[in-house]
């Protein structure tokens, strides 16, 4: 098909087209909210204000994930009581840890002195200080007073100055304006809008998955991210940082569903290479591999499924088969032609998405489905026969392939299992754990399938397929917007998200351009009035 | 289990002897079942990675081999030195110190009716050698004549005893027993047939094994060099044994390829399963002594070398040395399974295996029921290559060293890296 189009017709198109790119859509603004802090962003708090030799030991309350995404269940989860008393105990380790005549000097960088015998002016620094960035706003004056007054309370009664400002930290660090990340309101010219601070705590968790440094805090105080120009200068410094790799690994973390990793097991019998490490060692693969290819090299998303460079170490080697020269991690590059490409052929994916003792077409090809497509698999019913492919020493049935074809005899399976299988099929050169396998049982292994009426052969040739695929960036769009806003997909944002689609595609797909777009506009501070109690 | 203890004193004398009997088994076990060592089926069978035309292996053990039994081969074990100092008892005494549990008075009985004697001796942490000053000092404590006692325990505890000085103590040079069979790991090495050689285990004829002649009765070779116990145990695994074949055109006939033996400082690494870890990464310790080439070739999937000298790493719990072996031939199976199983059949020089037993102190003899000076006779008797220009004594013993191992990627460096 050709077409012809006048000078005329083709400016007036493209100027269409570019002020289309350019005009963001609106989206109803959410209400404020509050977003628990994760685990992991926790202890980044904590390491930012007190350094990395205070220890974080407990147990957290367990994330949920919803719609997909960790970072949306923030939005909906809250605290028990049984996880606040474990907040309470991390809390006052970590508050005797910082008082602690090792670190006082060094934390706290003042004492009760002749002009101060009670230590007043020292506990008001000090708390003053560590309360802005834990609360990731400034202390109130009665806020401050309150604290002030509670350390020295505490300080008479267990005759320990130091003993009472860690009385008043654990207080800090258990106060919800500390776990939660909360939205402040204002009156802005054109209704509510959030405070400058709180525009800077959505946009440090996005771009750096921790809590404003000391730049962006002055910046919010100065009102400067109320400005265009005040923001984007913010942004561009946060992701020209080196800290900017801690922002697209906790988004990748999230979005890959790498917790998972956590409770994979091997049957040693069968995988004895899976050794105890090698989960959380796949993992960090994963993440590195990305931060290389995404953030170091810019490269485009869809790269990802392709890309036969991948950080190693030592522990993963074996599953590899590869050698690795150095005792860190290091980059490898597998030759052209090799069968290991791309992200679907890291042993984190191959491994999490398998059971523990043989592979999972179906498992693999769910997760492709769901987490790197955003599609949504149904459940399997719960009287589902697995007899047939639970069977690896069938003799008839030589191959995960064979196995399932038999199982699908069954019209109501067959129906998902259309879905997933051929997906997952194509990655049957690698068993459970994530090996190179050129045969199973002595039984050549066919990769081929189809999806949506591409097909391939093999990983490559899937990762190759996903890549041209629009339903994966258009994924990827979706859930980076989600992490970042902590909305469901409850909420129309079709057109917003359709434009992110489009700019994403414009800037060749790269997760840097994308966050910037992200943080940058104006949808992702947009705030609706809190609803008023109707106390009538 | 770690020997780090000794120095300090803070392990019972048990558990120092149960490691000690561990180091003279020349081996680590480590393996929980007597499962197959088969490969994986699932393990890729091609690597997907490292260089072409090479396969590199690191040996998970390296034993002397004991062959299969053979009636009347050792009418009974040798006598180790407990048992040789309850022999020398008065009969009443005997009796009271003769039960399994008695073992560790009798031990003390035997140390100081004997003279053996032992102390740590702090170690300088600077240099991480034993403090001068304070070796001597220890010395004149324990009353050791001078020149004589040795280091032991990686350098941390002085030590005079039979094993340091078998020649001051020669009421232990008994008990020995020759292997009287007729079949033995190892090779013709010299050429020529004799009334000492073996037949092989696969039946060649010749075989030199005079090692072997001198203590396969003994009750630590005996057990510990049983291929089925060898393949499921760890040998230096702190410093293993890497062998590299490369220039490999067709790696189940090649007339001609190149065979590397190597140390390597990288630990060997246990599967999840307790086995040796496959296709894992090793450097190559940087010492030239410790590497070793020759030319040879693969016969369907047999892989054999010319003569060649070479030295073994040898560190084991309180074992630290090498072992040297002479117009050494290397014949191994190269198995479908991925791994290798054979041997180093050559001669192994007399000093550097009676440095190993020497660091085995008598503590660790005792509890493997090997006596030092009859150990150091044996040697001397058997030796039967490369006599001492000047005094004419043989210097080597032909021994076979048998081997297992698995795949493994060896990393070359470039100098300066």
């Amino acid at each position: 098909m050709q077409f012809k189009l006048s000078t005329a017709s083709a400016l007036l198109l493209l100027l269409t087209a570019m002020a289309g790119c350019h005009r963001e859509p609106a989206t109803a603004a959410a209400p404020p909210g509050l977003r628990r802090l994760t685990e992991a962003q926790y202890r980044q708090s904590i390491e930012d204000v007190f350094g990395s030799s205070i220890r974080v030991v407990g147990r957290f309350e367990p994330d949920l994930r919803v719609d997909g995404l960790l970072a949306v269940g923030t939005s909906v989860v809250s605290i028990t009581p049984g996880g606040m008393e474990q907040y309470e105990a991390i809390a006052g380790d970590v508050a005797r840890q910082v008082v602690d005549s090792e670190n006082r000097d060094r934390l706290i960088g003042c004492a009760p002195a002749a002009s101060d015998p009670q230590g007043r002016q020292c506990a008001a620094h000090f708390l003053r200080r560590v309360g802005e960035h834990l609360f990731r706003r400034p202390l109130g004056s009665e806020e401050l007073e309150q604290a002030v007054n509670t350390a020295l309370r505490a300080s008479v009664q267990l005759a320990d100055f130091h003993a009472g400002l860690a009385s008043a930290l654990s207080g800090f660090l258990t106060a919800p304006d500390f776990l939660f990340r909360i939205d402040h309101v204002t009156a802005g010219p054109a209704g509510a809008q959030l405070d400058g601070w709180s525009k800077a705590v959505r946009l440090s968790y996005l771009l750096w998955n921790a809590s404003p440094d000391e730049p962006l805090r002055t910046a919010a105080q100065r009102g400067d991210l109320d400005s265009t120009a005040g923001l984007t200068s913010q942004v561009d410094r946060m992701i020209a940082s080196p800290r900017f790799v801690a922002g697209v690994r906790a988004f990748f973390d999230d979005f890959l569903q790498l917790d998972g990793l956590g409770t994979v097991t091997k049957d040693a019998q069968i995988y004895p290479a899976f050794g105890s490490g090698s989960a959380a060692d796949a993992r960090e693969q994963t993440l590195r591999t990305i931060a290389d290819l995404l953030v170091v090299r810019n490269a485009d998303y869809r790269e990802l499924f392709e890309t036969r460079r991948l950080a190693i170490n030592r522990n993963l080697g074996p599953l590899y088969d590869v050698p690795v020269p150095g005792k860190g991690w290091q980059m490898y590059e597998f030759p052209a032609g090799d069968p290991r490409a791309g992200l679907l052929t890291q042993v984190s994916f191959l491994a999490a998405h398998s059971h523990p003792g043989r592979t999972s077409p179906t498992l693999r090809g769910k997760a492709v489905r769901e987490i790197l497509m955003c599609q949504k698999i149904p459940t399997p019913p719960a009287n589902v026969n697995f007899r047939i492919v639970q069977d690896v020493t069938n003799p008839h049935l030589k191959t995960t392939r064979a196995r399932i074809e038999a199982h699908l005899s069954d019209p109501e399976c067959a129906g998902c299992h259309r879905l997933t299988d051929p997906v997952g099929l194509a990655l049957e050169h690698f068993d459970g754990a994530g090996q190179f396998r050129d045969n199973e049982n002595g039984a050549v292994i066919d990769t081929h399938g189809t999806l949506a009426d591409a097909s391939f052969d093999g990983a490559a040739g899937l990762g190759t397929v996903l890549g041209k695929d629009p339903a994966v960036a258009s994924c990827l769009v979706q859930s980076v917007w989600r992490y970042a806003s902590g909305h469901g997909g409850d909420r129309d944002e079709s057109a917003f998200l359709h434009y992110l689609d489009e700019r994403f595609a414009a800037n060749g797909y790269r997760i840097p351009g994308l966050m910037r777009l992200i943080a940058t506009s104006r949808n992702f501070y947009a705030v609706a009035a809190p609803i008023k109690e109707n106390r009538s | 289990m770690s020997l780090r203890t000794a120095g300090g004193s803070r392990a019972s004398a048990w558990v120092v002897a149960v490691a000690l009997l561990a180091a003279l088994s020349s081996c680590q076990n480590r393996h929980q079942s007597f499962g197959s060592r088969a490969a994986s089926p699932s393990a890729a069978a091609v690597p997907t990675g490292g260089p072409p035309r090479v396969r590199g292996f690191v040996l998970s053990n390296v034993f002397v081999a004991a062959p299969p039994d053979e009636p009347g081969a050792c009418p009974q074990l040798s006598k180790g030195p407990l048992e040789l100092f309850l022999e020398s008892l008065p009969a009443a005494q005997r009796k009271s110190y003769a039960a399994p549990e008695q073992r560790e008075a009798l031990m003390k009985l035997m140390n100081q009716r004997v003279g053996f004697r032992s102390a740590p001796v702090p170690v300088d942490p600077n240099t991480g050698q034993a403090d001068p000053a304070k070796l001597a000092q220890t010395r004149r404590q324990l009353g050791i004549p001078e020149g004589k006692g040795s280091l032991s325990f990686l350098g941390r505890q002085v030590t005079y005893d039979s094993c340091s000085d078998p020649d001051d103590f020669p009421q232990f040079d008994r008990g020995l027993q020759p292997y009287l069979g007729k079949t033995a790991y190892g090779a013709d090495l010299d050429g020529r047939q004799s009334a000492e050689d073996f037949v092989g285990v696969g039946g060649e004829a010749s075989v030199d094994n005079s090692l072997w002649r001198a203590l396969g009765c003994e009750w630590a070779f005996h057990e510990s060099g049983r291929p089925e116990v060898a393949a499921k145990v760890l040998f230096s695994a702190r410093a293993p044994t890497l062998v590299e074949i490369s220039d490999i055109d067709d790696v189940r006939n090649d007339a001609d390829v190149l065979v590397s033996i190597y140390s390597s400082p990288t630990p060997l690494a246990v599967d999840a399963a307790g086995h040796a870890l496959a296709r894992a990464s090793f450097d190559i310790d940087g010492n030239p002594q410790l590497q070793a080439r020759a030319r040879g070739r693969i016969a369907d999937g047999v892989l054999t070398t010319e003569p060649f000298d070479v030295q073994i790493n040898y560190k084991e719990q309180i074992i630290d040395t090498v072992r040297k072996l002479r117009a050494t031939r290397l014949r191994a199976l190269l198995k479908e399974d991925g791994t290798i199983e054979g041997g180093f059949y050559g001669y192994y020089d007399v000093e550097s295996f009676w440095h190993s037993v020497q660091q085995m102190t008598q503590l660790g003899a005792s509890f493997s029921r090997l006596s030092c000076p009859a150990v150091r006779t044996a040697l001397n008797q058997y030796a039967d290559a490369f006599p001492d220009p000047k005094t004419g004594r043989n210097t080597a013993i032909s021994t076979a060293l048998q081997f297992v191992g698995v795949r493994a990627h060896i990393i070359h460096r470039s100098a300066g890296t």
